[in-house]
């Protein structure tokens, strides 16, 4: 659907005078919408520009797509040549559950994970996505706790939320801000993981990713539409 | 991608019947000048925005935000609504999907002139983007005319 987006803005800017160029993943969109020049590369949705920690790579992408600035007609939408086929993305229904993960308390094991976090985001200079709930990280632990007790069906809000942004969307903050705590500290703590061994990692054997699929559980039964519209991007 | 023979079934399917805006014309502005004297900016679709400014929000969100070209890529965050990527790439490098990094340095090299003021960013989880095509991208397309950018990199997630 970011492929359709992109191409849809191409089309917004060329006719304001700005000539564009830019990365599709799905052609068959771009086909549709017709952008005037778009590359379309091979890659899995995240990675537009190839792959993370590659600059040569990504310079390759990006000189591919500034050339076709220099086509006189269009459309010019061109296939990047090198292809590798995209392993699926694993999602929590597919993943092999370990079964020790039941009696672990999430806060405990997010605990246990900090020093690897806080390790990460020394090295990347602050770069990390953790940020969305507004809660610092070193708080997270309370955090944990309100959506276990969200599950459980007591605690119906978080004292923290701040007002303008509903509960159920806050939810979703949370939960994104978690993903990214534990994704950022595993990679640390397994520099040599692939993708797909991190989501095997969060989704199989972590109790945050255990936590995480009751929560969604507990949302899709609400009657509250807003609420059943979030679960899914929670986990599937 | 995605060649979408490769994708589940449940994807293949949501892309094949996404309901695309179609089109039999192309808008082309041809380049005025070589790229080496242009500037360009970079807008994505990847849902980004600034630490302090607003996250977007799940249900069709066709707002977007302002990053001006001095954000430290640190305070940089994705709230996009979909959970149909990999997010494991922007963990690991923005560049992956804002190539911000790269740009700066293909000017430094003298291959782009320079870049805008500001780079913009949509969030591309969108089945209905008439609020786009009507409001939100031509607001951007004058931005952009006014802050003298000639060239936009596109990138969706």
């Amino acid at each position: 659907m970011c492929s359709h987006a992109v191409s849809v803005l191409a089309r917004c800017f060329e006719e304001a005078g700005i000539s564009t160029t830019g990365v599709v993943f799905v052609k068959e969109h771009a086909e549709r919408v017709k952008p005037p020049r778009m590359l379309w590369v091979p890659f899995a949705f995240g990675n537009a520009l190839g792959a993370a920690d590659n600059p040569d790579l990504q310079h390759r992408i990006l000189g591919a797509a500034l050339e076709l600035l220099e086509r006189r007609q269009g459309p010019a939408l061109e296939e990047f040549p090198d292809y590798t086929a995209p392993q699926a993305l694993l999602q929590a229904s597919s993943a092999e559950r370990s079964g020790d993960v039941d009696s672990l308390d999430p806060a405990d094991e997010l605990t246990s994970l900090r020093p690897y976090y806080e390790r990460w985001v020394e090295k990347h200079k602050g770069r990390t996505q953790v940020g969305l709930c507004g809660v610092p990280q070193r708080r997270f632990r309370g955090v944990v706790r309100f959506l276990q007790s969200y599950t459980a069906g007591d605690q119906q809000d978080y004292t923290d939320r701040p007002e303008e942004v509903k509960l159920p969307q806050y939810i979703r903050y949370c939960v994104d801000d978690l993903k990214a705590f534990y994704y950022e500290a595993r990679l640390e703590q397994r520099p040599d993981s692939a993708d797909h061994q991190v989501h095997e990692w969060f989704w199989g054997e972590t109790a945050m990713g255990r936590m995480i699929v009751s929560l969604a559980a507990r949302m899709e039964e609400s009657e509250d539409a807003e609420t059943k519209a979030i679960p899914y991007g929670l986990a599937r | 991608m995605p060649r979408l023979e490769l994708l589940s079934e449940v994807q293949r399917r949501m892309l094949q019947m996404f309901p695309c805006m179609e089109h039999d014309d192309i808008p082309w502005t041809p380049m005025r000048k070589p790229l080496s004297e242009s500037r360009l900016a970079l807008i994505t679709s990847a849902g980004l925005h600034v630490k302090n400014d607003k996250p977007f929000v799940m249900g069709g969100d066709s707002s977007y935000r302002v990053i001006p070209q001095s954000t430290n890529t640190a305070d940089i965050l994705q709230s996009h609504a979909s959970i149909g990527f990999d997010h494991t790439g922007i963990y690991r490098d923005i560049n992956v999907t804002y190539p911000v990094d790269r740009l700066q340095e293909l000017v430094d090299r003298g291959v782009i002139g320079s870049l805008g003021e500001n780079n913009y960013s949509f969030m591309g989880a969108l089945r209905d983007t008439s609020e786009v095509v009507e409001r939100t991208g031509p607001e951007v397309a004058r931005r952009l005319v006014d802050e003298g950018v000639e060239v936009a990199f596109l990138t969706p997630t």
